[in-house]
């Protein structure tokens, strides 16, 4: 895998490991801490359901971009150090 | 139910462990292993939940909502970084052998043993509750379906009165779980031989309470309820006021509350020991976690899925009770008389209980033997050659008192409040290795001092801010302390440390635990110099892909130890077979040199190896310590960095040292300096960058047939500086000569040769090299270095690089010897030119005037100088012409020409006629002539104007031609005469003719008619006399030139190869 690619995956990863951190805290979860249900589910307990698997997905997806990626500089890319 | 048949169930679900373990462990002996894929990597994860979580979610689902959830949560965020973060730890842990979470961040901060301690100590405080809980919930839920009443009443007290008090049912289970453990988790001391009897175990649990859990959650949800709807709406119609369990309140901090548990759990993912020895210690391929980042989460989530129903069930069942809430799983079923599916469920909470105690005592184990019996054993260094077996006894020594730890735990606090925490406070023990652990591997200045005194102030922390108030919970110290603080000091309560009370318990001591944690690691690292070695580990982690063992190579040791006691080493602590097993693998991969033994360079590596398979047996602390003391021991150490190049300033790249310094040489040698300079300059070079104590180049003498020092720099010694050495093998120097070849010692105590060793220990050198100084391959002498403090620093590189210097010397020697030829070449020519000068000085400058009379003459030496002459005496109306050839046309053959010219001119106005002339010539000459095995011809003519008749005798001289007008016909003049030198008495013969006006005489040496052209043909007589004829007309100059110029287009581009005289007379 290129260099390139990799330094992109990584900044990719960064991106949904802050989003993720960000969604699955507050303050952005009080948009879902309210009473109202849906079908008899509570907001926030939806959110959940709903939230987390999609969150299991996108590793998910990322996961299957690492495929062929099996060159064990992606740990330490130099261009790290040269930034 | 009966006790029996729990008992027997619990039993048969044991052997079923057992014998996945053991199949799994037979299979990997096989070498078909069932547990190296990403699947069963996945699901041993999941020893992450315990007990704790498979009950205690519920409980805490119902009795406080959401955010039991965050414990998953977490993790699944986490999850995001392991392609980077978990592979980086799992290639390092690979690398460095490391067997645990104490091991990996000693090993990072340069194999320290108290940091090890550390690390294990809080490690272990932190686990003991924990497995009491896991205990405690196993004998609870075992109790709760044999005993009739759920109350505590131990089933065993009640089958077995007779039995002591302290044989109940965790006490049972404890006993069962330590064998499993020493069975499956100390079977051998080798630590990086991973446990895949246990992982299979744990695997096999992980699927079981997976199962267990969906199956209760489908039972409750769909079985006793109409689905997630139908427990939802029936849950906020009957407890509408409990619906608030299902947002998040905005008091009490609950959203930091929510962000410090994600983050405690995040860090608790990683960094549990447990955690650790499943992700990292057992990983067989860091391709595995590609799966185990979205397989894991995704198990958690499936666990998590009916929590809340079962939540909502249970409090709808109970009306509204939730004192049993955390065990309405196993509750739930039994009310509903489900005995088969409450069998299940145990049987999952078990297995989340077993699978954490199982793997937890053996990583404990691990850390306690590693870090902290084995500093002690070495401490008291044991005689033993095996002690391998002490070793193994002891770690399964220390996992029986990890599980009877937690046991007497539990018997002892079972029923206080301070269990019920404990897993978040578990948690936060763990995430107190973070900064360490996380900084180490990011962060190359991080130090062991910043580590140790971040983890000891976060450890000190949370003992204060989270098991402080736990204990003041239990009621075993005075509420006070929370509300007044310790000795009614406020701003030190332990819930509102320095007065910071707006938060939540977590929130509380999570801030200050990190604040002081990363705060002391931060500036106890920046203020404090990690040590050689720290720096090289802590580039090893940091850098781990990019980092080249270059520098490695130049370390070697001093009466290193043979390969056979390293293996000796080795079988002490691991024992013979894996001892021969680790070294056949080892040397399998090496060359090994002619002597049958590693080379020099490859013992350092050695070393690091055993090092590197102790640590796997006993840690990375303590394994530098074994090797350190057996080196020391044997008064053998690794010496100094000896990166010889590392003393040159201008880089740290070996290969661009050598090229500076070459061309530094290179540069001395063109300056044009003498030789001496150019060789002083170059050890100079030698001496100052590599710091060697004396440097000397011997060139080979001829004369006296020895290597004679020519040039030194450093030392002053007889034997070393000024010593002269013979062309023979008795001395190392004479042996560099002789064969040609480079001959060194890194170490002088391992010199044969008994003169150089006499010599060096008298001088103390403890190394030294000779290489021979070559042109064209052919030794001229030989370049010496020794040095007086360092062993070993003659690498391959350097080697090459001294070669090099070598040829260098030797070019400059060929160069100043070039130039010396020159230089004396040119001194000849000058001495040549003023010979030439001089002979020609000797001949007449101006021709003799006579009237009616028209002479020329001319002489052409071939080089400078020549043997040819010619002469006028004008006497008593008398002209003599004298035409001479010296043999040769040296510089010895212008000497001889002059000393006859010198006697000619002297003697020739005493002696009347020719033949006289000659005869006193020859004596007077035979003897120089004679000595100089040289001769010469000469023509002696005597030309009477008045009378037109010529005289003439002849010393073997060309015949000059007589050309007669009036015949227009050539006449030879020849008499009798030998060649001067010959013989001492010679009877020359006086012939007479006339010369009438009109004839010309040509006199000649034999340079003219002997001129060759490129066809080897000569320019010959006959030539010489038609092109006379042909200028007879002109003047006599005139048809010399005209002569001379005939014979050079004669012989076109070569030249006279002979002296050319001629003179030509015209009357």
């Amino acid at each position: 895998m290129s260099r390139e690619s990799t330094t992109q995956q990584r900044q990719i990863w960064l991106i949904f490991f802050f989003l993720g951190i960000i969604m699955l805290n507050f303050p952005f979860m009080q948009i879902f801490n309210r009473p109202e249900t849906i079908f008899c589910l509570p907001l926030m307990v939806l959110y959940l359901l709903v939230g987390w698997p999609l969150s299991i997905v996108v590793i998910y997806i990322f996961s299957r971009s690492l495929e062929s990626n099996d060159d064990d500089e992606a740990v330490e890319p130099p261009e790290q150090e040269d930034n | 139910m009966s006790l029996q048949l729990l008992s027997g169930i619990s039993l048969c679900y044991f052997l079923l462990l057992f014998a996945v373990a053991f199949y799994a462990d037979r299979r990997r002996r096989q070498g078909k292993s069932i547990v190296t894929n990403a699947s069963i990597y996945s699901l041993s994860l999941a020893v992450y939940c315990t007990s704790w979580t498979y009950y205690g979610s519920v409980g805490r689902a119902a009795t406080s909502g959401l955010d039991f959830l965050t414990i998953y949560l977490g993790p699944t965020l986490i999850c995001f970084s392991w392609w980077y973060l978990l592979r980086k730890i799992i290639l390092i842990s690979k690398e460095h052998n490391i067997v645990s979470i104490a091991d990996f961040i000693s090993s990072r901060y340069g194999k320290s043993t108290y940091l090890g301690i550390i690390v294990t100590v809080f490690a272990v405080l932190g686990i003991v509750p924990y497995i009491a809980l896991q205990l405690k919930a196993i004998a609870y839920t075992f109790n709760m379906l044999c005993g009739p009443d759920h109350n505590l009443t131990t089933s065993f007290q009640l089958q077995f009165p007779n039995l002591p008090m302290v044989i109940d049912t965790a006490f049972v289970v404890a006993i069962f779980l330590s064998l499993f453990c020493i069975l499956f988790g100390a079977m051998r001391l080798d630590s990086t031989e991973r446990h895949e009897g246990l992982m299979a175990a744990v695997a096999l649990e992980s699927v079981i309470k997976l199962f267990a859990f969906i199956a209760v959650g489908l039972f409750v949800t769909y079985g006793l309820f109409d689905g997630f709807t139908d427990l939802f709406s029936r849950f906020s119609n009957e407890y509408p006021e409990k619906t608030q369990l299902w947002i998040i309140s905005s008091a009490n901090n609950s959203s930091g509350r929510w962000f410090s548990m994600t983050f405690m759990s995040m860090m608790a993912i990683m960094f549990l020991p447990r955690q650790f020895h499943a992700m990292v210690i057992e990983n067989s391929d860091h391709n595995h976690i590609r799966k185990a980042m979205w397989a894991f989460p995704a198990y958690l989530f499936l666990i998590n899925l009916f929590v809340i129903p079962i939540a909502i069930a249970g409090v709808l069942i109970y009306r509204g009770d939730t004192s049993l809430a955390d065990y309405y799983v196993l509750c739930l079923p039994l009310l509903a008389h489900q005995k088969g599916l409450a069998i299940l469920v145990f049987i999952g909470g078990f297995s989340a209980a077993a699978g954490m105690v199982m793997l937890e005592s053996v990583a404990s184990a691990t850390m306690i033997l590693n870090n902290l019996i084995m500093p002690i054993i070495l401490r008291c260094n044991l005689k033993m050659t095996d002690i391998s077996g002490l070793l193994l006894t002891i770690k399964r020594f220390a996992i029986v008192s990890v599980i009877f730890l937690g046991y007497f735990y539990y018997r002892m606090l079972g029923e206080s409040q301070a269990l019920v925490n404990i897993g978040l406070i578990s948690f936060m023990a763990a995430t107190q290795f973070a900064p360490a652990l996380l900084g180490g591997l990011y962060w190359e200045r991080a130090t062991h001092h910043g580590a140790a005194t971040g983890l000891l102030s976060g450890f000190v922390l949370w003992f204060y801010t989270l098991l402080i108030p736990t204990f003041v919970d239990a009621g075993w110290l005075a509420d006070t302390l929370l509300t007044q603080g310790p000795f009614g000091i406020e701003f030190l309560r332990p819930t509102a440390l320095f007065y910071l009370n707006n938060l939540d318990i977590w929130s509380h001591s999570l801030f200050w635990t990190l604040f002081f944690n990363i705060g002391c690691f931060l500036t106890i690292s920046i203020l404090s110099t990690p040590s050689s070695d720290e720096a090289a580990q802590a580039m090893r982690f940091v850098r781990v892909s990019t980092w080249q063992d270059e520098s490695q190579k130049l370390k070697r040791i001093s009466k290193a130890p043979t390969v056979m006691e390293f293996v000796d080493l080795m079988t002490k602590f691991i024992g013979e077979k894996q001892a021969n097993t680790a070294i056949s693998s080892y040397l399998g991969e090496r060359e090994i040199d002619e002597k049958g033994s590693l080379s020099e360079y490859e013992i350092p590596n050695l070393k690091r190896f055993t090092e590197r398979t102790l640590a796997g047996s006993v840690g990375g602390a303590a394994a530098r310590i074994i090797i350190e003391n057996y080196l020391s021991a044997r008064g053998s150490k690794m010496e100094d960095i000896f990166n010889i190049f590392g003393t040159v300033s201008l880089s740290r790249d070996a290969s661009r040292e050598q090229l500076s310094v070459l061309y530094e040489a290179a540069n001395m040698i063109a300056s044009g300096a003498d030789l001496d300079t150019i060789y002083d300059n170059i050890l100079d070079l030698l001496y100052h960058q590599f710091r060697f104590d004396l440097c000397a180049i011997r060139m080979y003498d001829e004369d006296s047939n020895l290597l004679k020092v020519r040039n030194f720099r450093g030392i002053d010694t007889e034997f070393l500086s000024h010593a002269d050495r013979k062309l023979d093998e008795n001395t190392c120097i004479g042996t560099a000569y002789v064969t040609n070849k480079v001959t060194l010692a890194n170490d002088s105590d391992c010199v044969d040769n008994p003169i150089s060793m006499e010599i060096i220990h008298r001088e103390g050198i403890k190394s030294f090299a000779h290489a021979p100084i070559t042109i064209e391959g052919q030794p001229i002498g030989v370049l010496s270095s020794y040095s007086r403090y360092a062993k070993g620093i003659y690498t391959e590189e350097f080697i090459e690089l001294y070669k090099n210097l070598a040829y260098h010397i030797g070019i400059a020697w060929r160069n100043s010897q070039q130039t010396g030829q020159l230089i004396a070449a040119s001194e000849r020519e000058k001495e040549l030119k003023i010979a030439e000068s001089i002979q020609l000085g000797l001949l007449p400058d101006t021709m003799p005037s006579l009237e009616h009379t028209d002479i020329a003459g001319i002489c052409v030496p071939a080089k400078q100088v020549g043997g040819d002459y010619f002469d006028f005496i004008y006497q008593d109306n008398e002209l003599d012409i004298i035409i001479a050839d010296v043999s040769g046309h040296n510089i010895g053959a212008a000497l001889l020409m002059a000393e006859a010219r010198t006697f000619i001119q002297s003697q020739a106005h005493q002696l009347a006629t020719a033949p006289a002339v000659l005869n006193a010539l020859n004596r007077f000459m035979h003897n120089d002539l004679s000595k100089a095995e040289l001769f010469i011809t000469m023509f002696y003519l005597q030309y009477n104007p008045q009378q037109q008749r010529i005289s003439y005798a002849n010393a073997g001289h060309n015949h000059p031609i007589l050309l007669r007008h009036d015949s227009m016909e050539f006449e030879e003049l020849d008499a009798e005469g030998l060649i001067l030198g010959i013989n001492l008495e010679v009877d020359f013969e006086e012939r007479q003719t006339t010369f009438n006006a009109g004839d010309m005489l040509v006199l000649y040496t034999d340079g003219i008619i002997e001129a060759e052209n490129n066809r080897q043909e000569m320019y010959g007589f006959d030539r010489l006399k038609s092109v006379i004829l042909d200028n007879r007309q002109l003047g006599a100059q005139e048809i010399i030139d005209n002569t001379m110029e005939q014979a050079r287009i004669f012989q076109g581009l070569r030249h006279f190869n002979d002296d050319v005289t001629m003179i030509i007379v015209k009357i």
